[in-house]
Parts: structure tokens; sequence; C-alpha cells
């Protein structure tokens, strides 16, 4: 019979002891191991999606890190909105000129243009007040110039020579699957979101989908409510192209949270990528502008404004403040006509009031339209979360990510929001632009020691589980000394049975900690769901904590050999060696006092 | 087989002063020899045994167990020798709780350095009756089973010789025959030498020898005892 067995007797032996023992260790053993491979998983998703494809990030001023983690990994609540003028001021020229045009600034001097026109014409005619009129047309004409001169439709953003990736953002809103009642993030963007960003520079990695396609910005099937699913959400939800679905104003714990009658329709589910994109809706941010509550109301300002108040004292009434808001929201407007589309008056209330999926078709999806047949929003009445901004690739000193981001902040964008006389009642003009990286690499800095007095607290548990081996093997040290002399009378020698003694302590350690690792990976299981809804992270049953660097420290890297420095492994692996050391350091003192007995003395008890 | 001379064992008292427990001028015990070890309590019995055993050291004198000297030899070769070539019958038997009646016979071969053998633990438990006991833990087993299966243990390692401490103390009459005719029919059978320290004369006049540790610790030897 070997040491092993003779050990694992006498564990068997003390079995309620034993059980309590080993219990205690393996609730110590299980919380190392959730805090070991929460955190590590966590640190690594955070890690793994840091290599964005973009490097700088302009929002609204608030918190930095809120910023980030809102719009790089769909968490938190996100900040203030900020103009849309923003947007453009990282746009190339095509593409500001045309979101220009498309204001309500841009129509005002249109119809200005039309009217200064039909009264030059009329001005020819002797009508009584024929010169007036025509001085109006002219004094109008000439601010008419100063403000198209302003809104510089010839130029390109201001920041756009160091440009080479701009990316609108809106967030805020959400989509509930009422089976099983979980909340997605909703991203309202543009299609270069799928076309232009990488999501691993090394492979250049970009989305895919493996159903249907990303929606376009002007879309002949859909229109501007086009959505393209996260693969994690379209698993978990079971959403297929064709479907449609309602998507909720703000976020599901928000206390204004209601449903946008209009309805989106999924065309696209994104392969996976292991990213926080997997967990989201991306719609298209045209449809989204068009949801209500979603278009800023603001104040009209312009010189028809102007002319019609001095002509008519009452003509302002509407834009009292204390009046309700004017909505400048879809089928609302008329008075941006968008190049794509032609108005059909058509009710977005109309929309079907369910917020269940509804199928459209599996395979294709029939133009229909309710939906291709809408006016997108004026663009002063836009606003945006934040700009995902990929600097020139003509940086020679690679330092525009550093010079750009305190530009930004300084003002300059503040520059291009006197274009227009229609103006959103409030807004937000401050901003910040973020480095991403390094913000997520701050976080982290902060996070560290929270994570090291975590696992401290939980290896003392630990430590004390350990004791209470000490404590169980001494309190039966009595009994065990007979035992111990009877063994010694058979032949065993000192040796031998301070082996046993040290066995049996590493045995229970052991059992604890395998029993304690296995409960650990069960609660991971078990709160998985909880932190993916909160983290993102997705965390398997049986997933490791993943490799460190688990001997690299600033004090002792020189002293130590590099392979050793650089040497990467799971610190779960350390579990059970680590008990065992400790099983062995309890151990001792049991073991030493068997050393010691006094076989003819312990016989005769 | 055991030759003992000029053994002495002192203990040194929590005051200073030094008591001599063992005095033994002269012993010896021949191949499969069997003799039985009387004497008042407190006479040293035991101490001899312990000495005999190697479990403890004498103040001086000497040991000679199959033609080793014990005192030539360190604790841990001691141990060994032990292992190898003695059985020891305790009074309270010193079954491992933790351990099955099969399993404690296994453990009496374990530390020697012969090769455990399963089977002949089965033979040995089947020949003190209690084959239909194997598996039971000397809690479930009666006083006269334990007793059989310490008996077992005991010759598990086919010793040279057989100490045994009075090893009938603790067992009802019936039980008591039964003990001390399977140690000797035991011993008998397999050659191997029988010391064993009793209390019960009815134990000793079974036997032929019959030594008596007096007091002052020297063996008288008595070709048998008479009451």
């Amino acid at each position: 019979m070997n040491v092993f067995k003779i050990a694992w007797r006498s564990i068997q032996y003390r079995g309620l002891g034993s059980f309590l023992t080993i219990l205690s260790m393996a609730l110590g053993v299980m919380l190392v191991v959730a805090v070991l491979t929460v955190y590590g998983l966590v640190n690594e998703f955070f890690r793994n999606n840091s290599s964005f494809g973009y490097n700088i990030l302009v929002g609204a001023r608030g918190s930095s890190m809120q910023l980030v983690m809102n719009s790089v990994f769909y968490l938190s609540r996100p900040v203030e909105t900020m103009p849309y003028e923003y947007y453009l001021g990282f746009c190339d020229k095509a593409t500001r000129e045309k979101e220009l045009r498309h204001s309500l600034a841009f129509q005002s001097l249109e119809q200005q243009r039309a009217v200064a026109e039909y009264l030059s014409q009329a001005a020819t005619q002797p009508l009584a007040n024929g010169w007036s009129a025509v001085a109006h047309s002219i004094a109008n004409q000439t601010l008419a110039d100063q403000q198209q001169a302003l809104m510089k439709l010839d130029s390109e953003g201001e920041f756009a020579p160091y440009t080479d990736l701009a990316i609108p953002l809106l967030l805020g809103d959400s989509w509930e699957d009422t089976q099983t009642g979980i909340g997605y993030r909703v991203v309202g963007t543009n299609e270069k979101f799928f076309e232009h960003l990488i999501l691993d520079l090394d492979t250049n990695q970009k989305f895919e989908c493996s159903a249907g396609r990303f929606f376009r910005d002007q879309d002949s099937e859909v229109g501007y409510f086009g959505c393209v699913v996260g693969g994690a959400v379209a698993r978990q939800a079971g959403l297929n192209v064709g479907d449609r679905l309602q998507i909720t104003h703000g976020l599901p714990s928000d206390s204004g949270a209601h449903l946008h009658e209009q309805e989106f329709v999924v065309v696209g589910i994104l392969t996976g990528t292991g990213t926080p994109h997997d967990r989201v809706l991306f719609v298209n941010m045209e449809g989204f502008y068009l949801l209500d509550d979603h278009a800023k109301p603001i104040n009209d300002d312009s010189i028809l404004a102007q002319t019609a108040a001095a002509l008519d004292p009452f003509a302002d009434e509407g834009f009292d403040d204390n009046a309700p808001d004017q909505k400048v929201a879809g089928g609302e407007s008329n008075v941006v006509q968008d190049t794509g589309a032609t108005d059909t008056g058509a009710d977005p209330k109309a929309a079907p009031e369910k917020t269940e999926p509804s199928k459209m078709s599996a395979d294709k999806i029939e133009p229909d339209p309710k939906l291709i047949n809408r006016i997108r929003l004026p663009m002063e009445a836009r606003e945006v979360t934040a700009v995902l901004v990929r600097t020139s690739s003509v940086d020679p000193f690679g330092t525009l990510g550093m010079f750009l981001p305190p530009r930004i902040e300084q003002g300059g964008l503040a520059n291009t929001l006197n274009w227009s006389a229609f103006r959103p009642k409030r807004q937000q003009t401050s901003v910040q632009a973020v480095n991403p990286i390094q913000e997520v690499t701050a976080l982290f800095s902060n996070i560290e020691p929270a994570k090291w007095l975590l696992l401290a607290l939980t290896v003392m548990i630990c430590v004390v589980s350990g004791l209470s081996i000490v404590v169980g093997i001494y309190n039966s040290m009595n009994q065990r000394h007979h035992e111990i002399a009877v063994m010694r009378a058979l032949g065993a020698n000192r040796t031998r049975v301070m082996t046993i003694m040290l066995l049996e302590s590493i045995l229970l350690a052991v059992a604890g900690g395998l029993a304690g690792w296995v409960a650990g990976h069960l609660l991971n299981g078990a709160l998985s769901p909880i932190i993916e809804a909160n983290s993102g992270v997705k965390i398997s049953m049986f997933q490791f904590a993943p490799a460190e660097l688990l001997f690299a420290n600033e004090l002792w890297n020189s002293f130590l050999p590099e392979s050793i420095v650089q040497f990467r492994m799971s610190p779960e692996i350390l579990i059970i060696p680590g008990l065992i050391l400790l099983a062995v350091l309890v151990g001792t003192y049991p073991a030493i006092s068997a050393y010691r007995t006094d076989v003819a003395k312990s016989l005769g008890k | 087989m055991l030759r003992i001379s000029q053994l002495k064992k002192n203990y040194r008292q929590p005051d200073g002063q030094t008591v001599e427990i063992l005095d033994l001028p002269q012993f010896q015990l021949g191949i499969g020899e069997q003799a039985v070890l009387i004497g008042p309590s407190g006479c040293g019995k035991t101490t001899l045994l312990h000495l005999i055993a190697g479990i403890i050291s004498p103040t001086s004198g000497v040991v000679e167990l199959d033609g080793l000297k014990l005192s030539q030899f360190s604790e841990s070769a001691r141990d060994r020798i032990r292992a190898d070539k003695l059985g020891y019958v305790f009074q309270t038997f010193n079954l491992l709780p933790a351990f099955s009646a099969l399993e404690n016979v296994v453990l009496g071969m374990s530390f020697s350095s012969k090769r455990v053998s399963r089977s002949r633990a089965l033979e040995l438990l089947d020949q003190v009756g209690l084959s239909h006991r194997l598996h039971h833990r000397p809690g479930s087993l009666s006083v006269g089973e334990q007793q059989r299966v310490a008996v077992a243990r005991a010759l598990a390692n086919s010793p040279k010789l057989l100490l045994a401490d009075e090893p009938t103390a603790n067992v009802d009459p019936h039980n008591q025959q039964q003990v001390i005719d399977l140690i000797r029919s035991v011993c008998s059978e397999r050659q191997i030498s029988l010391l064993l320290v009793t209390h019960a004369m009815e134990v000793a006049n079974q036997f032929n020898r019959v030594d008596r540790l007096e007091e002052i610790n020297l063996v008288v030897r008595r070709s048998r005892v008479t009451v």
C-alpha cells in the first residue's frame, strides 16, 4: 500500500472534517479562478479591440473615458451630442457640399433668389409699391450672397487635409429582444463604416456579411431604414435578413425610453468578428435621424423669416421658446427635398405597432415604397455623438495623431457654425478629441491595482483555507500520533510518516483546488450573461484566463533572462502548483510533529 | 534468533534523577522457539519488547536479532529491520481505524522490503477465519475479530520473530484461547520465534518456556511456571 493510498484513506476516514476543509479551499480557489478569468478576458477583450482602424475619436466635451467606452466598446451612457458641422469639418469638398446643399439655409437662399427674381420682374411694372419691393429684393439678395459666402460650398472641411477617413456615429438608442428581454445597442452610421473601417490593422480585416449585405446610404429597397445586425445579436435573437424591427428611444434602463414607430429592415448579418461590433445593430444614420425625437428643434433666423416678421408682427410666434418645439422630422418637413427621393406624404405613424421582428422575406427584400420615399432630415436639425477619424496616411513624421486632437479641441470646429441662419435651440459646441488607444491604456493602468487587491483578497481566502487544513490535522493529532506510532511499529520510518502527513495536506489542497477550479468556471458560466450584458465580454464556461507575462516586472526584468521575462502563460496554470506549495507550507508543522512522534509513548495511549 | 546481553535501559525523570527500568544480563530465544514472559506490572516487559523491536535504543547492552546487532544500525535501518524481520501484536490491537481488515493486513507488509502481496493478506485472513470480514473496518469487528486481524497483520511480512504484548488482555476467555492457539499454531507452522508477554497464568501455563522478569529485571528461567 503506497503512501498516497494511506493518506487518502486518512482523509476519507475524517469525512466531514475533510469535506469542510476541501469546501473552504474550493471556495477560495473558485473566487481566484473567477477573478483571474473574468479580469483576464475583459482585459484581453479591451486590448484586442484596441486596434481600431482609426486614431482619433471626436465627441462632445465630457468624460474622455466615457466617450471611448460608448463609441468604441458600445458601453456606458453616451456623452452629449455635437453639431453635425463638426463631422463635416473632416469631410472632403464633395461630401461637405452635398450636405450643405441639404440644409434649410441653402433651401432658404434658393427660395430667396426665386422671390428676388420674381420681384425684379415685378419692378419693371408700374405698381404702387414697386420701388419698395425692389429695394427689399436688392437688400435681401445682398444678404443671401453674404450667407452663401459663409457656407463656403466649394471648400473642404477644415481638418480634411489631415483626414483619410471620418465616420459619424449616432448613439443612444437600443433594441430589445422581447423573447429574452436582452437589450442591444443601436448605432446609427453610414455605409463608410462597413466599407472603410479596418477591424484588424495587422490582417487588414474588414467587415463581412454572413448573410445579406451592408445597407447603402440611399438604398433602393429599404430607403433609409436598412439595418445590419452584429453576429452575436443575430445568433442570440434569431434575427434574419428581411426581419423588421422597431428600436427603442434611449437605453432599456432609461426612464423615458419608448418605442419608435418607424421600422427598420434587416438587410445583412455581420460575420462574427470577436469585437464589440458583434453585439450591436447598425442602422442607416439617415433613418436614425428621421425617428421621432431625433431631430433637433431649431430657431429660424433666416432672411425670409425676418422679412415675414417685418411685414407681420405675429409671424415669429411659432418660435416662442415657451411654445412647443418646432419639429423638422421625417415627412413633416417639406422644406428640403433629397435629390434621390420624393415625398409621397407617407405617414410614419401608419407603421405597424409591434415589437416582434416581422419577416419580409428570408432571401430577398422587396422594395417598400413606404420606406424609400422619405425625405432626409435637413442638416441644421442634425447632431452626431462621435466621429471616428483616421488621420492621413501622408504623415511622414507620424505626428498627426498627436498634434491634431489639441487643435480640434481648441475651437477650430466652432468657426464652422455660423454659416446658417437656422440654429438648434440648444447646442453643445465644445468638443473633445482623444486617442482611443491612450484612453484604453489609461483605463487599464487604473484597473490594474483593483485586480491585485481583489486577487490578494482571494489568495488570503486560500491561505485561510490552507490554515484550516492545519487546524483540521492538528485537532486530530492526538489520534494521529497513535496511528503514526502503529505505523512506525510496523516498520515505517520517520520520513515515510512525514511524507504521509504532507501528502494528506497536499491531497486536501489539490482536491479543494480542483473542485474550486471547476466551481470557478461554473460560476463564470453562470455569470456569463450578466458579464456580457454589462461589459460586452463573452465568457464561455471553461475558457482559461488568457496568457500573461507572468514574470515580467520592472524591478527584476534586467536580472532575468529574456526567455523568462517574455514567457507567457495563463495564471490559472499556477493555481494547482501554488496550492501544492501552500499545502507543503501549512502541512510542514503536522509533518514535523509526525516525524517527532515518540513511538513507545504513543503506542501506550 | 534473539540474543540479549547486558541490556540496560534508564530514563531521566523531570527532576534530573535517573531511573533504571531494565537490567537484563542475558536472554536468548532460538529459531522457532516459543517463550512467555511474565512479571508484575512496571517491571519493564513492554520496554524489553520495544528494545527488541528497535523502537527505542538501550542505554547499554546488545540486542542481536537474526545475527544483526541493532545498536550498530541507524534508526532508519532499525525501522527496516523491524519491517522485515519482526511481527508485533499489541494488547489494544492497534488496528488503524481508517483501513479495512484486509488493508490493515496489507499495511503490515507495506513498509518491508518484501513484495506487497494481496493474495498473502487474503490467505492470512482466511487462516484466522476472517475471509468473510475482509472489507470491514475495525469499528465494525468484534474484539476477538480485531485481535485476529492484528495477528494476521503481524504475520503479513513473514517475520522471523513475533512479539506479542498481552495479546489476550482485552479478549474474552473464549476468544483468548482461540487467539493463543492461532498465534502458536501459525508460529509453529512457519518456524517463527515467539516471545509473548502476559499476566494470565492460564496462558503462560500452556508454554514450555516461561521467563519471569522480576522487578530487578533479572530473568529467572524455569522449565514450567507453577502457580
